[in-house]
């Protein structure tokens, strides 16, 4: 059973803070009714990019992800955990973490336990690259926050580790103020970001 | 999330390496049990499902089984 906090987000219209849920370990119904709005929502716009012409390289990267098969595969397993953040009724964004088997690469920490993100995705409508007038904003810094929380209960320091898609790179490394140690051939050379506990600290400020 | 508490025995040695390791990873012995739970947890539904657990050299590449009882 899920728990639930109250985390905000900005509505991206009227400028304002708005509150929204957190929930920690997402059941089946709730990923299976975020996927049923995500993906038809998802699959209009990527018609109406075809339409467009929209270049293949600027449709959004994770359009194949499916959630309800990334709940099948963790579903029972205490290592991963299932994060949403709930807005008007609806799922604003998913996020997959793992807690056990990942450790450190950063020199100053290699080795140690951290917090792994999985996959992290803010519902399409909340997608700039997708949508002319996206509706929330800070969603996926609030999932970060909550991987970085996760961290620190779990007595990890604060420290996370991520691979990034390349539309994502210039987030991690400038908006969350990870560490890039470049690209790695055994994650389909996806760049490798790290947080250490200063970095997760000033995350945190 | 409510939690339970149990006693749990060990032998020195047991305890050695608890307490060795625990001071490695900067994390309390109940943090490190834990999250050793979950992993062992990971790889016994893994290799239930037919996968095998393998610890790769990162330099050579060399890759060696893990036997799991």
């Amino acid at each position: 059973m899920s728990e639930k906090s109250v985390v905000y987000l900005k509505d991206r219209q009227s400028g304002q803070l708005v509150e929204a849920t957190l929930y920690d370990g997402m059941g089946r119904t709730e990923v299976e009714a975020a996927e049923a709005v995500w993906m038809p929502f998802l699959q209009e716009q990527l018609k109406l990019m075809k339409d467009r012409g929209v270049p293949k390289e600027q449709w959004p990267q994770h359009r194949h992800w499916d959630w309800r098969k990334k709940f099948n595969e963790i579903e029972g397993l205490l290592a991963y955990r299932m994060f949403g953040v709930e807005c008007v009724s609806q799922m604003q964004g998913l996020m997959l973490v793992t807690t056990a088997g990942k450790a450190c690469r950063i020199p100053s920490q290699k080795g140690m336990p951290l917090v792994y993100v999985h996959f992290l995705a803010a519902a399409p409508w909340n997608l700039p690259s997708i949508v002319k007038e996206p509706r929330f904003s800070h969603v996926g810094s609030v999932l970060i926050h909550t991987a970085i929380d996760l961290s620190m209960a779990e007595e990890v320091g604060g420290r996370i580790g991520l691979h990034s898609l390349p539309q994502a790179d210039s987030w991690y490394a400038s908006g969350c103020g990870m560490t890039d140690l470049g690209c790695d051939p055994a994650v389909q050379n996806l760049r490798y970001f790290e947080m250490t506990r200063e970095q997760a600290a000033e995350f945190l400020r | 999330m409510a939690k339970k508490t149990m006693t749990l025995n060990m032998t020195d040695e047991e305890m050695n390496v608890l307490e060795q390791l625990s001071q490695r990873k900067e994390m309390s012995k109940t943090a490190l049990l834990r999250q050793a739970l979950r992993l062992y947890q990971m790889v016994d539904a893994r290799l239930a499902d037919g996968q095998k657990l393998f610890f790769e050299r990162d330099l050579t590449k060399e890759k060696a089984e893990l036997m799991v009882i």
